[in-house]
């Protein structure tokens, strides 16, 4: 299977089968664009992305490489947060830092799945906790006067009725 | 230890000594959570075991008074291995909601078997949510009906719990700790690079398009002003009343409202109207396989007569195809079991 070779920004390059490697909407129309012969040694730089996350975001396409490709785009796709296969979620057991890297890595290299399971997992670390806990989970400064937290509140309120 | 019924005539059981007291063998076949420590071999065994089969549990469908005694709520929680459940991620919401229904009047109703299991399940859960943070709301739901539950009990009858008094006494240290474990629960911030504030917006758009409770909107857009400005965005709102409500009731709001544009409103009178549906709530939900009566979780599967039989298979097909095997939602599990 031809390979292609994807460097990181530090330097660190990753030898990937073109299969995987086109996962990445990204990474298919630049090489589409650029019609890349298979004899050709081409190094693609991705100077947003360190070698830490490019090799978890390379594992992640390696294990979903035959996953059916998604439906087509349109607005009432699953929401559901709790949607997550267990490999994904313990794939995604990591520290916060690191999977807000990968959320932009794959927003970056446009890879939809992994944006998808990223962004369920941070959702799900919303779900259920009141304005003060979600500020604490991601050590958000709470950034709203006194009469503004008022307001919000306030046009909120029906949410709270059952 | 292999047992032998009183009168000779039945094969007897083989018992196993788990954390929650002594389980006959064929329960356990398929739980993988509740084995105590044990023996190497024994291990072995049970490893063997996990690997032969998956979680399910055959079930009478029509609970007659004849039938309610064989369909046990505690043998199906354990069968169907209900505390290993609630670390999956698709399975937990199912599960409180389960525990929502059972925790309450009902509980001291029980058997006393099916309440051990019970409180077994919520201390997995309380154990779990206080590790993860996942979902506290859910979570201090249950504590509420919990502690209403213990206060009940304790001025139900002449100042004492009717039933088992050394029962109680059991239930009451488990819920003692259970509500231990919550009031210690607490979120430490992380220091780790980068936050999600440092996000682009469209991550975090992104993120809050998947959040699908209008509670969980309205705590984000209090938790700071740029969440409040996504959440603000008619978007958000356009694909959370299109996920909970199907085109029909949507376009029937639409014509009747004097819609000025607002999906916020919209939402608000849909759900009014018709409620958020049951359905859409739990990523995992157990099924009921209509060909061998048997209750499983649909990712894991079960052992079908369908599959194993292809003869059978084939007249299933003669007479008008498989149907797929439907879900049980949890307020249909508990009509199979007399409550």
């Amino acid at each position: 299977m031809p390979q292609i070779k994807l460097q990181s920004s530090d330097g660190e390059t990753f030898a990937v089968d073109v299969e995987i490697a086109k996962c990445s909407v990204t990474i298919k129309t630049m090489l589409e664009d650029l019609g890349m012969d298979e004899e050709e040694e081409e190094v693609v730089p991705l100077p947003n992305v360190n070698s830490a996350i490019l090799k978890k975001v390379i594992q992640w396409a390696t294990y979903h490489k035959d996953d059916p490709p998604p439906p087509e785009d349109d607005e009432n796709k699953e929401k559901r947060t709790d949607d997550i296969s267990s490999w994904d979620a313990d794939f995604l057991k990591v520290d916060q830092g690191t999977l807000f890297e990968l959320i932009l890595a794959a927003n970056y290299l446009d890879i939809k799945g992994l944006l998808d399971v990223t962004c369920k997992t941070v959702a799900n670390m919303i779900k259920g906790k009141a304005p003060e806990e979600i500020r604490k989970t991601f050590n958000i400064k709470n950034d709203f006067t006194a009469s503004e937290e008022e307001q919000v509140r306030k046009e909120n309120e029906w949410c709270e009725e059952k | 230890m292999p047992f032998i019924s009183k009168d000779w005539r039945s094969p007897g059981e083989a018992w196993v000594k788990t954390d929650e007291g002594w389980e006959k063998k064929k329960v356990l076949e398929n739980c993988k959570a509740i084995k105590a420590e044990s023996s190497d071999e024994e291990t072995m065994e049970a490893a063997e075991a996990e690997q032969a089969m998956q979680p399910h549990c055959q079930i009478t469908i029509k609970c007659t008074k004849e039938i309610a005694g064989f369909n046990e709520l505690d043998e199906v929680v354990k069968r169907l291995d209900f505390r290993s459940a609630v670390k999956d991620v698709r399975r937990f919401n199912y599960i409180c909601a389960l525990l929502d229904l059972l925790i309450g009047q009902q509980m001291t109703a029980l058997s006393g078997c099916a309440q051990k299991a019970l409180l077994a399940m919520l201390e997995e859960v309380a154990s779990h949510v206080t590790k993860s943070h996942h979902n506290p709301r859910g979570f201090r739901r249950l504590l509420t009906k919990l502690r209403a539950v213990s206060v009940a009990e304790k001025s139900s009858c002449w100042g004492g719990p009717l039933g088992s008094q050394l029962l109680w006494d059991q239930h009451s240290i488990k819920i003692n700790k259970i509500l231990k474990m919550a009031a210690q629960m607490q979120i430490c911030e992380p220091d780790s690079h980068p936050q999600l504030l440092q996000l682009p917006e469209e991550c975090i758009r992104e993120i809050i398009l998947r959040l699908s409770d209008h509670r969980d909107l309205a705590a984000s857009a209090q938790a700071c002003e740029t969440m409040a400005n996504i959440v603000d965005e008619q978007r958000v709102w356009r694909e959370l009343t299109k996920f909970h409500f199907n085109p029909q009731q949507i376009e029937l709001a639409l014509n009747k409202e004097s819609f000025n544009g607002d999906w916020k409103v919209i939402f608000n009178s849909l759900k009014r109207t018709y409620g958020l549906s049951e359905e859409r709530q739990y990523a995992e939900m157990l099924s009921l396989c209509k060909y061998c009566r048997c209750l499983f979780w649909r990712s894991l599967g079960h052992p079908c007569i369908a599959d194993q039989c292809p003869e059978f298979r084939a007249r299933l097909q003669e007479a008008g195809g498989l149907t797929p095997p439907s879900p049980v939602p949890p307020s249909a599990f508990l009509k199979f079991f007399s409550l």
